[in-house]
Parts: C-alpha cells; structure tokens; sequence
C-alpha cells in the first residue's frame, strides 16, 4: 500500500443520494401485499365462507339458501355413512401412521451410509413418491385384479385361490394402505435420514470404545436423538393421512359397500356429485376439527413425554 | 477528499425498556481517527451503527460536517462502512461490489472505472478484481471491504470489528496498513474494537465505553497513563492493572499507602484531593512493580510466564493478596521461590470505593 | 449408519442389512416392472390372461397408440401450463413475502406473520367447497386461472422464503443500505440471488405438486380438454377390469409418469436437501 492519493477530481453524486432506511415504513407492506391478496382471497375468506355454507340448507330447485343452524351437522351425526367414512379414515390413520414410522425409520437406518448403493437404494424407495396418485392406482390395479393381476397369477401358481383384495370388504382398506405405503414410504425415511445425519458421529464412536452393542447404539443414542424429528413425522402423517382421497375413490370406489370410503371422498360425493354444499360443508368443517385434534393431542402427548 | 466532524449531542438508544445509551456527547473532529474501546455489549457497536444510520436515534442529535443527519436513510449520510464479517455481496465480482454503492447514485460509469482501479492499485487488489468473494482469502476480502468503503470517497469511515475474524499475524499486519493508510488519507475514522492493542495502536483518541456509558475519552497515553477509573485501569494493558487495599498516611501533602502487611508505598498523589472515609486501593501496574533484593514487600512466587523478554510473576503476599510482578526476561526465578519487591510508587494510582481514581499531579 | 459404518467390528451386521435392504427394493420394483411389462403387451392378449406377460410378442403399439390418438398430449400439455403458472406465482409471491416478513419491517407485520403461519394448518379440504363455490360465481371452472390461482394461497412457500431470507446475514442488506440501494433494489439485486437453493427448491416441490395435485382440478376442470394428466389418468381407469385395453393404458401410465421421473431424476438432490431441511427445522 504505497502512494494513497485518492484524489476526487469531479464531483461524486450526480443525484442525491436517498436509499433504504431502517425502521417502520408502510411501502415496506407492498412485499407482502400481493400474497395476502392471494391468501385472504382463495384461504382466509373460502374457510369463513365454508363455515357459513355449513349453515345454510340449500335448495336445489330455486337455487336459494336458507340458514339453518347447525341442521347439516346434527343430520351427519345420524348419517350412518358419514359416520361410517370417519371409522374407516381413522381406522386407515391407525394402519399407516405406525408402519411409516417403523418402516421409515428402519429404512432410514439401513441406508444411513455414504456409498453409492445405498443412495440408488434411497432414490428407488424415495422415487415412488413423486408419482401421481392416478398412475399409481393404475399401477397397484394390476398387481390387485382378481382375474389377471399380479397377485392373483401368484397365488394360481402356488395353487390358491386368487382373492378379489378391492371388492372384498375386510381387505379393501388393507388393499388401500399398502399402496399408501408403497407410494411415500420415502418421505419418513428421508425425513429420518436428514435427523440421522445431525447426530455426531462421535457419540458413536465414544459408545463403541463403551463397549456399547449395535442394539445398545441405538436405544441410547440414536432413538433419544431423533425423537423430535419422530413427532414431526407422526404429526404429518396423522394429518396426510386424514386425507385419504384418490387412492380408495380409484382402487375401490369407496366400496365394496361403504367398507373404504373415506370422509373426503363423502365431501366430496355430497358435494360434487349430490350437490349438498352445505351438507359437504359441514363434512369439511368436522374433518378440519378431527385433523386439528388429532394433531394437537399428539403433539402435547410427545411434548410430555420429551420434557420427562 | 471530503473529511468532516462528527458530533453526537446527548444522544439516547433504547431496546424496548433497557437504555442502552444515554445522553451521549462526544465530538469527533475532521480527520480524526477515534476508537470505541470496550468489552462486548457495552454499546460501542450501536453507537456506531447510530452514526451509520442502521439503529434509530431515540434521542439527540447526529451531525455529520455540521448537517444533522440521525433523519437520514444511511445511503444519504455519505459515510462507508467496514463491516465485522465484510457484507461482501457474495454473487457479485470484487469489482461489482466496489461499482455497487457509485451506480447506485448515478456515478458516470468512467468515473467509476477511475476510482476502482485507484482503489484496486492502493489496496493491491487489482488481480482479484474479476473473482466473487467466495474466492479470496480473509484477508483479500478485508481489502475488498476496505476498497469498497475507499471508492465511495466518504465523509468518514466507520470500522466495526474489522480485524477480529482475521488470524493473529495477519491481523497485526492488517493493523499497520490501516494506520499507514490513515495517515495517507487523513479521513476522519471511527473504529469499533474490544482489543486494546488494536485501539492504542491505531487511535489518535480513545474512547472507552462500558456497560453503555463513557469512562474515558483520551489519548491512547492518557488511557494507560492516567486512567479515570478502575474499569479503564484494568480494561487497558496487559496484565490488567494490580489492585491493593491500602491505609493512607501524610507525607508531605503527599499520600503514603500502608499495604496489609504493613509494607508501604509511596505515591505522588495528593492527599488533599482524596475522600476522607472510605476505603482506598492502590493501582500498581506489573512493569512498575520490581524483584529486587532490598525490595520492602515479600511474598512467595506460585506461577511464573515467561514471555521472552519479559517475565511475569504471580505472587501471593504475606497477607494473602496476589498480585503480578514483572522481572527481566532471563529470570532464574523458580516457582516457590520467596522473593522481595520494589513498588515504583511515582506510577502508582489510587481508587476509591466506587472506583474513580486519583493521580500524580502532572 | 454412516456414523458407525466404519467401526471394526460391525462389516458383517452391515453387509446382511444391505443384503436385506436390497432384497426388499427388489420386491418395491415389481410394481412398477409389472407395469412396464405389460405395457408391451399386446390388447388382445392381455384380454384373455396376463399369464403370457414373460413370453413374446412384445409391441410398442400401445405406445404408438398414445401418440396417434388419446387426449394425453392435450392433457400433458395443460398440466404442464398449470404447473409452470403455480411454480411461476409461488416463486414470485413468495419471495416477495418472505423478504418482507423477514427484512421490510411495517406496523403489525409479525401479527400478519402469524396469522399466515396459521394457514399452514388449514387443509384444503376445509375450503374446496367454498373455493368450488367462488369460482363458479366468477364463471371460471375449466380455465387455467382457476386450476392455477387457488395452489397460490399455500403458505408453505412463504414459510420457507421467510425462513431463507431470515438466515442471511443482516449486514449484506446494511452494507447495501450504506451503498445507496432501494428497498426494492436490496431484495431484487441484493438478497434475491442468494435465494437461489431455496428457490429451486421451491420451485421442484410446487412443479410436482401442482402437476400431481388431484382433487382441485377434479372438481374445478369437468371437460375432458381442460383435464390435467393427473385427472385425465383417472378417467381413463373407471371399468378397470373390464378394459379392452390394458396394455395400452399401462402404457399411457408409464408415458404419464415419466416426466416427473425426469424432474426427479434431474433435481434429486434439491428434493433431498428439501426434505431434508424441513426435517431440521
């Protein structure tokens, strides 16, 4: 650093200067503006909007509305379909949510290393999620058909007779959640695997120089560590998986008799088909309740358990 | 060149409830260069960023050049700064981050062009120019954060903790090619550290700041020499200052202090200024406090550093007190070792109970 | 376990997982190897037994068929504008948003901040009749804007930006302020390119959901020419069994799915550090 003359020789501004300043400023709101145009559009008005419509009892002839309290509610209390599809969600929460969990993370284990086998293996578990639910069910029709699917060819050839899975009504829900499975197992796993990876590798290694088995590993150190990202996933599924729509309005139609129709394949229906949108409403809002429940009774259930 | 005086007139800052600065006054004149000097948190870094125009004034006046400028966005207060972690903009050339703040108010892109290349030859950076910061060294960004700050041509520069993410040896570099170039621009400079080398290396003023207000303003000999109280005392130099309860006798007008033991040092401060109650200690620095053989203080050497040309010697007194001694550098003694001391009573200062200090007529 | 992979002692426990673990894969493939098999096959074969499916004749006319006649193309092609429109107007409202929410300040943004967080826990379900409803007022069902403008109100990528822009360091955007830039210069020359990850990110996961979303474009698109692949796939498979034409459907299934395998196959690693980061935070 020699010879500093850092001389000026024009002037510098050729307009005053005048950029950002820190604090409030109500400009600043025009970032956000345009999304919340979107969001109180299309989210914050059609749930207000949804609840009102559960009120309302509309004619189908005339094409009016009267208000009429919580009428569509009490008549879904006494539906014995509509009660019928909340048994069969949950009954298909409880089916999933425990094995995306086991088989996510056992996965996630397995493929835990940085070769390159294991991360074909991830690809190929992982990669059937990003699949439509329509070529999927195209796909686990053919493994289902009585006649020519997949199973069933198995079956002749062991000498059995083929079962008919989607039209028979202890199995089409079963039927429903394996092809669930099958289609985003590879969410949890990655979901475990990016919990896997933030764990030191030297509390391994201290445990291994502890003598500490595999097994001992893994209920000391690997389970304690994951726990929150555990919560997440349960949390997520619980909630996706009240979601059940394509698969059984594609695999079963909902049926054999009622046996798979699930809550938003009956708004659906109710709404799109019969067209009772308040009666589909009032649907929409119970399911919106039992998501948020179900949810939140989790989430405080595993909050306690982690603060002991 | 456009230099200018900063003047800060009872300036105030809140964070919510807690104020952080208060009633702040502090005149910094054209071609100055002044250090903030304090431990973290004491406000030197917010008084900075006030002056920059990045914390709001909550009280007060900023004047830049005698124009009031605490309303003005940052850009219009035609100061640079150099920050801590650089704020290079990580996806443009070293060249685009120094064209950056010149286009931003329409500078002519040949004056631009000029003022880069100076900038490039003064710093050396002229090979880096076409390179993103991701490619430079902490060092090479250093410059570029300095270059960046020298093509504005500003009113002042403001440094905050530019050299603290840099290793020792080339901070200590760094350190010398910033006061080189300081004397070369002689721009006004406001520089926020919390290493005292840095700010009594650098610095024509030192002003020292603690738990959000002012203990001292002075030159950096000011500082060491004659601190004001017992923060700046122990804050400034290295080992920190030794403290020692004393009883104070009359010598002339001039006090005498009793240590514990009953050993004595002989100040030149005056007894006339002195509180009357209460109770006093002695500052000593460790330079100031010998090993010699007819030295009046005894005490036993637990720990010893040898620093080469130097050796600091941790003793314990009679009485239970410690305090760091100083010794030549080929120092034969031991720890264990007893080992008398002489106290260079004219360097000697005194405290009060609420840590303001007395010293030595001029 | 990468982190123990290496521990002596442990080769043989892990060779058998993997051993394992592929075996399992092998048997996640048959589905999809099914598929593709029989989508060799010829109609009329397929109509009397699958059991033909490992012999010859093998034939490409079910793919030929696709192209010849089947509304898959009209299909490929709205989704493929549904989905670029989504992506598109996710990216551009997110971005501004979330530097907005993370840098702009203005009085009650973070009241505004939390009540957008709320959003993320309203499922669609809640509002698919009432938005049904809104666009039928407005006349709009079959149109693209109507397929398009109700993915744009999700909350997710607001979520993420903000989160993005929040962990950039403040004193690039303050050493932009000292340079003289605009707020709006700062977000577009400044902070948005340093968004780029997140914005691929972003962008992958909109594409894929928008282009493999069902329920809205069933309910808003009814005319076959307005479907998306995904709808019009499901059309094509009510009277499954009964089907003349199950090969040429497993064909149109596997034609269906191959550009997202592409995406995926292209932009794996933004997926997994997608997935990844939603895990962390």
């Amino acid at each position: 650093m020699t010879d500093v003359t850092l001389s000026s020789a024009r002037p510098v501004a050729a307009k005053r200067p005048g950029g950002a300043s820190i604090g409030p400023r109500w400009t600043n709101a025009l970032f956000v503006a345009p999304y919340m145009v979107f969001y109180v559009l299309l989210l914050v008005y059609p749930l207000f909007k949804g609840i009102w419509m559960s009120l309302l009892q509309s004619d189908m002839f005339d094409d009016t509305s009267k208000f009429s309290g919580l009428a569509n509610y009490y008549r879904l209390f006494n539906d014995k379909v509509f009660i019928g599809t909340v048994w069969n969600t949950v009954l298909f929460v409880v089916m999933t949510v425990p094995v995306f969990v086991v088989i996510g993370l056992l996965l996630a284990l397995a493929l835990n290393r940085s070769d390159r086998t294991a991360a074909a293996l991830r690809a190929i578990f992982f990669g059937t999620s990003v699949l439509s639910v329509t070529i999927v069910t195209i796909i686990w029709k053919m493994m289902y058909m009585p006649g020519n699917g997949a199973i069933a060819s198995v079956m002749r050839y062991f000498g059995l007779d083929p079962i008919a899975f989607t039209t028979t009504a202890s199995l089409a829900l079963p039927a429903i959640a394996i092809t669930t499975i099958w289609w985003i197992i590879g969410l949890p796993m990655m979901l475990f695997l990016a919990a896997l990876q933030q764990i030191p590798g030297e509390l391994y290694e201290a445990a291994a120089l502890d003598n500490a088995s595999r097994a001992r590993s893994f209920w000391s150190i690997t389970l304690p560590s994951i726990r929150r990202t555990m919560l997440v996933v349960v949390i997520y599924e619980i909630v996706a998986q009240f979601q059940l729509f394509g698969q059984a309005q594609l695999l079963t139609q909902g049926g054999p008799n009622n046996a798979s129709r699930p809550i938003v394949q009956f708004i659906y229906e109710q709404g799109f088909r019969s067209w009772n949108l308040g009666y589909a409403a009032a649907a929409s809002e119970i399911l919106f309740v039992i998501m948020a429940v179900a949810a939140l009774a989790q989430f405080f259930a595993s909050r306690k358990r982690v603060e002991e | 060149m456009q230099v200018s005086s900063i003047e800060l007139d009872s300036v105030s800052k809140r964070f919510g409830s807690v104020e952080v600065i208060s009633e702040l006054s502090l005149t910094i004149h054209s071609g100055e260069f002044i250090a903030f000097l304090g431990p973290s948190g004491c406000g030197k870094s917010t008084l900075l960023r006030m002056i920059a125009g990045l914390e709001t004034v909550d009280g007060g006046e900023i004047r830049i050049g005698g124009e009031r400028v605490d309303n003005l966005p940052p850009g219009a207060r035609g100061v640079a700064m150099v920050f801590q972690h650089y704020a290079l903009y990580p996806h443009m050339t070293v060249a685009d981050n120094l064209a950056f703040g010149l286009r931003n108010i329409g500078t002519p892109k040949d004056e631009i062009a000029r003022r880069i290349e100076e900038a490039a030859r003064i710093l050396e950076i002229g090979h880096l120019l076409a390179r993103k910061p991701g490619q430079l060294s902490g060092g090479q960004r250093q410059r570029v954060a300095i270059g960046r700050a020298l093509v504005k041509d500003p009113k002042a520069y403001l440094f905050d903790e530019p050299l603290s993410n840099l290793d020792a040896a080339l901070r200590v570099r760094t350190r010398v090619e910033l006061a080189r170039l300081h004397q070369q621009t002689r721009a006004t400079t406001i520089f926020v550290t919390h290493d005292q080398v840095e700010a009594m290396t650098l610095a024509s003023r030192i002003v020292v700041m603690n738990a959000r207000k002012v203990e001292q303003v002075g030159s950096p000999m000011e500082i060491y020499g004659r601190p004001a109280t017992e923060f700046v005392a122990r804050f400034v130099g290295s080992p920190a200052m030794n403290f020692l309860p004393v009883q104070i006798r009359d010598r002339g007008g001039l006090a005498t202090a009793a240590l514990g033991d009953g050993s004595i040092v002989e100040t030149d401060v005056p007894l006339a200024g002195l509180p009357s109650g209460g109770e006093l200690r002695v500052g000593v620095r460790a330079e100031a406090i010998h090993v010699r053989e007819d030295g009046s203080v005894p005490g036993r050497v637990e720990v010893i550093e040898r620093l080469g040309d130097r050796t600091h010697l941790h003793v314990r007194l009679m009485d239970g007190s410690t305090l760091i001694a100083e010794d030549k550098g080929f120092s034969r003694i031991q720890p264990g070792d007893t080992v008398h001391l002489a106290f260079e009573g004219a360097t000697a200062h005194l405290f009060d109970a609420a840590g303001l200090a007395y010293h030595a007529r001029q | 376990m990468a982190a123990s992979e290496h521990i002596v002692g442990r080769g043989i426990g892990n060779k058998l997982i993997l051993f394992t673990v592929i075996l399992v894969a092998v048997f996640w493939m048959l589905p999809i190897a099914w598929t593709l098999l029989l989508s060799f096959k010829p109609n009329s074969e397929l109509m009397i037994s699958t059991a033909s499916a490992f012999q010859p004749p093998y034939t490409l006319k079910n793919y030929t068929d696709i192209f010849q006649s089947s509304g898959v193309f009209r299909w490929l092609w709205n989704s493929a504008v549904v989905s670029v429109g989504v992506t598109a107007g996710i990216l551009i409202l997110s971005s501004l948003a979330g530097y907005g929410f993370a840098r702009a300040e203005f009085k009650g943004r973070d009241v505004i901040f939390i009540l957008v967080l709320l959003g993320l826990a309203v499922p669609e379900q809640a509002v698919i009749i009432a938005r049904h409803q809104i666009f039928s007022d407005l006349k709009m069902h079959n149109t693209y804007p109507a397929i398009i403008l109700p993915g744009l109100s999700s909350a997710f990528g607001v979520f993420l930006m903000t989160q993005y822009f929040k962990a950039i360091p403040k004193d690039i955007d303050e050493a932009a302020m000292l340079d003289n830039a605009s707020r709006f210069k700062i977000f577009w020359k400044v902070l948005l390119p340093l968004t780029i990850p997140a914005q691929a990110t972003l962008g992958i996961f909109s594409f894929l959901g928008a282009w493999n979303d069902y329920l809205w474009p069933l309910i808003s698109a009814t005319k076959p020419e307005m479907f998306t692949i995904t709808v019009g796939m499901a059309s094509t498979q009510t009277n499954f069994a009964q089907s003349e034409g199950l090969g040429f459907l497993m064909a149109q299934a596997i034609f269906a799915g191959l550009p997202v395998f592409i995406v995926y196959l292209f932009f794996q690693k933004y997926i997994v550090r997608a997935v990844a980061g939603a895990a962390i935070n």
